[in-house]
């Protein structure tokens, strides 16, 4: 599980980085957006991910006798604040990239005035 | 979509009352409730536009030409934004008044009443219903503005 | 609890409320503006009481937000460090908010400036108060967030773009120092600050690998000193300076910096500070995380105090000229600290941490003074071009005297803050000189007096080109505000009242 996820996560950070070096100012947003997605998921994982039981994880106790592994409820906390985060601050550079294109007219960074 | 939105945003918001309800002890809470809430009004709003709160719902006449901020949908929003705020941090500061740090919550369980027997009435229900009020005209006075340009 | 430990909660409490009032208000101008004002100053009057319980009364205090305890819950701590950090926001954010009212165009801060100003007082109130690191990650990005907007504010293109190069940066920070947060978290199976600080100092004890933290806290200082705009990561100080509304500016470079040069003492004289861990990296040897941290702040600071500097020399116009001094600043803020790290004996890191502080206390007045003064400068004559400025000393005399304070403290003449400062940062850099007798150490010093040198060129050029000589048609046609002008006077006369008592940070 841990080495699935270490792929995923470079996985994340490596479309992110490539996303955020592109001319188009859309594809620099959406990068930022995968970049930070992958910082969640290294959250997650930084938490370890080991087989829950009934006592760390009581929502179990009503889906019968099978127990999945679980992540640590404390980084799922934390991820779910930077998850509001970067949704308001990928909002507010989505807002920011229209206003950018209607002052330019264009949506490459390299044609700005 | 108009038929879908008349089917589904009536559960939406039955789901997403409830998920408000019960955050305090269970899974759900005043973001995802809000979360929900905001869902079923941008169905309602990408099926029948801005005005259709207005003019079908109220029935109330909508100045034509005026900006997206003066439109009376987008100032009940901010509204909704500003009061959640209060009421969220309202509630915090209602913890100080009895020398608990602030936020501090409680309950109180309510026994005898009819249909349900017993109501377990928290404190950080205000807080949520607070939060809840702040996603829900937060995310909808963006998503109306945006919308417009 | 106690009635009294509640005030460590208050300025957070005052930025909350005045956010909800000024916005409720928001229909009625002249009153929002009023309520914000009476805001800023109850957010003062919180910080001031925090300083006296801190470090007059009965010294740090704790808080649990929401009554739950320290490894679950939300920890607010103020020992002396942030509460003097919190003195010089108080001070800066007050005077921003009162000169706000009368600087910034009405129809402009109609709406949202005042709620979002708050906003960014809050962030920053958080960021110096709160005990554990996550939250230190979100308080920075409440603080953020309001910056973004007022970087954006004006809505040209050239804002729009600075706030989104601006926004990017750091939210690419904000992930780094989600990266260190997470492996932090995973080494040492906590986030509060103080049980972090304890596990670390006995690593075999709690069974935590100590090489990790190293790579680790590395990347947090990353994250910190792109806050700070420490050179290699000062390229978006100057857009954003230009772009964002002057009062805010001042907020930015007095405030917002100095968040990130406290974060970066915080993480390693309190979290790290007791590792035990051998480092032998390039050449660096040592026995503790600061060994590391040493050399990398002198080697910053050193270049951000140059390059700077430089670049205050040649710009043209006034926002740009003093967006440069401040990168030179911070550097003269994160050498001491540097000296510090690198110090072996007691007195001389907590001399040297107190002279960064110091010289923290008197950038963030003089260049808020010298922002805000800018300020007044652009709306009396509608331009900052230096090129078509000229005789405004004669124009107008009060703005002239205020300009000439701030410049002279920049420049460090007694008895104003940047005396204090620029001695005590001298002093810490040759106590260390004179104690190894490194070639590196005294280059140290060559720099700063390289620095302090390129800042009486850059404020003598901009005092010269602008205030003497003859008046151009834009200061002739100035509508000198007497408003304005007393504003900023009185961010001047708080630089005096500080100057009374420039050695109260010592104690710390």
């Amino acid at each position: 599980m841990s080495v699935l996820l270490a792929a995923v996560v470079g996985g994340l950070f490596a479309i992110g980085t490539f996303l955020i070096l592109r001319r188009d100012l859309v594809k620099v947003v959406l990068g930022v957006a995968v970049l930070t997605q992958g910082a969640n998921v290294y959250l997650i994982t930084m938490g370890g991910i080991e087989p829950g039981s009934f006592d760390t994880v009581p929502v179990l106790a009503t889906h019968g006798d099978y127990v999945p592994d679980t992540a640590d409820p404390l980084v799922q906390a934390l991820v779910l604040t930077a998850i509001v985060i970067s949704f308001g601050t990928t909002a507010l550079a989505l807002a920011l990239t229209y206003r950018a294109y209607q002052e330019n007219e264009t949506m490459d960074v390299h044609q700005w005035r | 979509m108009k038929t879908t939105a008349r089917i589904v945003v009536p559960i939406v918001f039955v789901v997403a009352i409830s998920l408000l309800l019960q955050g305090h002890n269970l899974p759900g809470g005043g973001f995802i409730g809000g979360v929900l809430t905001t869902g079923a009004f941008a169905l309602i709003y990408v099926a029948h536009g801005l005005d259709y709160l207005e003019v079908g719902v109220l029935g109330r006449d909508v100045e034509p030409g005026a900006g997206v901020f003066e439109h009376r949908t987008v100032t009940a929003y901010e509204r909704a934004f500003i009061l959640g705020l209060a009421i969220a941090i309202g509630s915090g500061f209602a913890a100080l008044l009895f020398g608990e740090p602030f936020l501090s919550q409680t309950y109180e369980i309510v026994h005898d009443v009819p249909i349900y027997h017993e109501i377990e009435l928290a404190t950080a229900l205000v807080f949520d219903v607070g939060v809840y009020l702040v996603v829900v005209g937060g995310l909808l006075t963006i998503l109306s503005v945006v919308g417009a340009e | 609890m106690a009635m009294t430990e509640q005030i460590v909660i208050g300025p957070m409490l005052a930025a909350l409320g005045s956010i909800v009032l000024t916005l409720s208000t928001r229909r009625f101008r002249r009153l929002q503006r009023a309520v914000s004002v009476a805001g800023g100053l109850a957010y003062a009057g919180a910080v001031g009481a925090l300083a006296w319980r801190v470090v007059l009364g009965a010294g740090p205090a704790a808080y649990q937000v929401g009554g739950v305890d320290a490894p679950f819950g939300i920890t607010l701590v103020a020992d002396e460090l942030s509460a003097f950090m919190l003195v010089i926001a108080g001070a800066v954010g007050a005077a921003s908010i009162a000169f706000s009212a009368a600087y910034v165009d009405p129809d402009n801060q109609a709406v949202f400036y005042h709620p979002l100003f708050h906003c960014l007082l809050l962030g920053v109130a958080g960021s110096f108060l709160t005990g554990d690191l996550f939250n230190l990650f979100v308080w920075f990005e409440v603080m953020l967030m309001a910056s973004y907007v007022f970087v954006a504010f004006y809505g040209g293109e050239q804002h729009t773009a600075a706030a989104l190069r601006y926004l990017v940066l750091n939210v690419f920070g904000g992930a780094l120092l989600l990266l260190g947060v997470g492996g932090l978290y995973a080494v040492t199976g906590t986030l509060n600050m103080a049980d972090m600080a304890r596990r670390l100092a006995a690593p075999a004890a709690y069974g935590i690998d100590v090489e990790p933290v190293l790579g680790l806290s590395a990347l947090l200082f990353a994250a910190f000193a792109l806050k700070a705009g420490l050179v290699p990561f000062q390229f978006w100080v100057p857009g954003a300076y230009r772009a964002a509304p002057l009062p805010v500016v001042a907020m930015l470079a007095g405030v917002t910096k100095k968040v990130g040069v406290y974060a970066i003492v915080r993480l390693y004289f309190t979290v790290l500070g007791g590792l035990p861990v051998q480092v032998d990296v390039l050449g660096v040897t040592g026995d503790s995380a600061l060994a590391l941290l040493g050399p990398v702040l002198l080697l910053t600071g050193t270049a951000s105090i140059v390059l700077g500097g430089l670049g205050a020399v040649v710009r043209d116009t006034f926002e740009e000229t003093f967006a440069y001094s401040s990168i030179g600043q911070v550097g003269f803020i994160v050498v001491p600290v540097g000296v510090a790290a690198m110090a072996d004996a007691e007195p001389l890191r907590r001399f040297a941490i107190a002279a960064a502080l110091v010289y923290a206390l008197h950038h963030a007045l003089a260049k808020g003074l010298l922002f805000l003064a800018t300020g007044a400068v652009r709306s009396a004559t509608g331009t900052n071009r230096l090129a078509d400025l000229g005789g405004l000393a004669g124009r107008s005399p009060l703005l002239g005297a205020t300009f000439f304070v701030g410049s002279l403290s920049l420049v460090g003449i007694p008895p104003l803050t940047g005396f204090f400062g620029k001695f005590l940062v001298f002093d810490a850099a040759v106590r260390r000189a004179a104690a190894t007798g490194a070639a590196g150490a005294a280059g140290v010093v060559v720099a700063l007096l390289v620095g302090a040198v390129l800042t009486i060129l850059y404020t003598s050029r901009t005092w010269t080109r602008c205030f003497w000589g003859a008046r151009t048609p834009p200061v002739e046609d100035a509508a000198v505000d007497p408003a304005h002008a007393a504003a900023g006077a009185a961010l001047d006369r708080e630089g005096y009242v500080d100057v009374i008592d420039p050695v109260g940070g010592v104690e710390e």
